[in-house]
């Protein structure tokens, strides 16, 4: 039977076929765009101190807080399919050398991160209204803003304070800042930093600071450290 | 609609189709489980801490073999909290040590405190055999009809009138 | 009343691309019964809606991923696809007239003119029944 029902089944049943292909051609075109990530860290001020895991905890641990000037510039990553772009900088550091482990143990903690959205999903991002305001505002009438890709920080002070499970960390030698990111797009696959060129996506130029050593721990009570 | 009865051999061919396309959808799943090695290898997202890379009703396709690397700081990661079976969907901030081992600490973008307050009693960390999958790619709103009939019951009774007055309305 | 009620509100539903315009008067729909919509069919305005849903769509889907895709906008390439959309339903669903310009001829019943309203000609078992 051949009724406006079959025509609304027929219909329907093409759309959905048309907007996955097109879903995926949006998520292949990705791979056209060039890929040219660049950033520079270094540690500007390192402490550890005393604090604890929460308010009504007994136990005490050592925390790192490290600060830290960066300079990146990844404009390239905004597309049309680029949906946020959350970018990291993660601590890294290897296993004590007495903790019985093999040597590659590592140890790994983001210290700070920050989404950036891109002007296509700034009415989903979790900001008051007059940040919201401020945000469209400078993005108004482009569709795309690379422009929001390019970071200058100069001695940030970290998101998190970071410990150890052993809750010891003073003292570490051999740690690295290290910065990285997260491609969300709109639909397709999600992408982070490669180590080795990918076709036109190159991977990051620099983007690791020098080994360096936490001090020894400062006599100082740290409040709600976390 | 009611022809079926008046002729058997109908109705058995209309059931075996029916048969037919569950089992196919099932083998489809279970066969996607197999090549991603999770047991739920496509989620929809159910909250918003993840926002906004992730909203509610999202279709997040997940990844749970490590052949390259393992699984490191920055990936998002589906889990389950030990001895309770809710899938969450957070980002790996921490990792200490290497291998199956490796105590891994989570946190939703969008939440200012990471997850240790949702983990069990007496466990601050995830284990890898925790981690159900990793998410790799990612397909927005197609999965926002489940939530939409889990939280609205009365949807699925809109549907079923519907599709009553369909076959009142429809001829033969 | 009800029944002619339903009726109507079943072609509404059913929207049949089918030789109907103008409308038969109800009274001898009432009499045909639903069989009339068997006999009604317009095939060529059938295979017209399918072909013009596909081609339509596809032309829309490409519109909007170039569109898209040129003037790195997404939020535009999603409008023009649900607009597009839109207006396939609207241009392929209702039964509009264009559907109708090639109604099935049927062969008069037993070799008399075609159906009227005044005479029909009924074959049963090989005989004719004039009523």
């Amino acid at each position: 039977m051949y009724n406006s029902l079959t025509r609304i089944q027929n219909v329907f049943g093409f759309f959905t076929t048309v907007a996955f292909v097109v879903a995926a051609l949006i998520a292949a075109s990705d791979f056209t765009a060039p890929r040219t990530p660049s950033a520079t860290i270094k540690p500007t001020n390192v402490q550890v101190v005393k604090g604890r895991p929460h308010y009504y905890s007994t136990k005490k641990e050592e925390y790192a807080i490290i600060k830290f000037s960066l300079n990146a510039d990844f404009s390239s990553l905004f597309t049309w399919n680029t949906k946020q772009l959350f970018v990291y900088v993660t601590a890294e550091w290897p296993a004590a050398p007495g903790a019985g482990n093999s040597a590659n143990q590592t140890n790994k903690a983001v210290i700070w991160d920050s989404i950036i959205t891109s002007p296509s999903a700034d009415h989903l991002s979790n900001l008051g209204p007059a940040s919201l305001k401020k945000l469209r505002k400078s993005a108004a009438g482009k569709t795309i803003d690379p422009s929001r890709g390019k970071l200058s920080l100069k001695n940030q002070k970290p998101k998190y304070q970071i410990t150890h499970p052993s809750g010891k960390i003073a003292s570490t030698d051999d740690v690295t800042l290290r910065v990285h990111y997260n491609v969300q797009p709109w639909v397709g696959v999600l992408t982070w930093n490669q180590d080795s060129d990918l076709g036109l996506w190159k991977k990051m130029a620099d983007g690791v600071s020098a080994a360096f050593a936490l001090p020894a721990l400062k006599k100082k009570e740290g409040e709600k450290a976390r | 609609m009611l022809s079926g009865l008046q002729n058997p051999r109908q109705a058995a061919a209309q059931l075996l189709n029916f048969g037919l396309i569950l089992s196919t959808a099932f083998m489809m799943w279970k066969g996607l489980s197999v090549f991603a090695d999770s047991p739920s290898p496509i989620v929809v997202v159910l909250s918003g801490s993840m926002e906004p890379a992730f909203q509610r009703g999202d279709l997040l396709f997940l990844w749970n073999r490590n052949i390259l690397s393992e699984t490191d700081v920055g990936e998002v990661v589906v889990y389950n909290v030990r001895d309770k079976e809710i899938p969450i969907v957070h980002r790996v901030v921490r990792k200490f040590g290497t291998g199956a081992h490796a105590r891994l600490l989570t946190k939703g973008d969008n939440n200012a405190a990471d997850d240790t307050e949702l983990y069990a009693r007496g466990q601050d960390y995830l284990e890898r055999k925790d981690i159900i999958g990793s998410v790799f790619a990612y397909i927005p709103f197609v999965g926002y009809v489940t939530i939409m009939l889990s939280e609205h019951p009365w949807l699925k009774t809109v549907m079923l009138g519907i599709m009553g007055l369909l076959v009142v309305l429809q001829r033969e | 009343m009800a029944e002619q009620f339903l009726d109507q509100v079943r072609d509404a539903v059913d929207g049949q691309i089918v030789r109907d315009y103008p409308p038969t008067p109800l009274s001898i729909r009432r009499t045909t019964s639903s069989l009339t919509n068997y006999y009604l069919q317009d095939f060529e305005g059938q295979k017209l809606a399918e072909v013009l849903a596909t081609v339509v769509l596809s032309i829309v889907g490409g519109i909007s991923f170039l569109v898209g895709f040129f003037l790195q906008d997404i939020a535009l390439a999603l409008k023009i696809g649900l607009a597009g959309t839109a207006l396939t339903f609207l241009l392929v669903v209702p039964p509009w007239p264009f559907f109708n310009r090639h109604p099935v001829k049927w062969l008069p019943v037993g070799g008399e003119p075609a159906i009227t309203s005044t005479q029909q000609n009924i074959v049963i078992d090989e005989k004719l029944f004039t009523k």
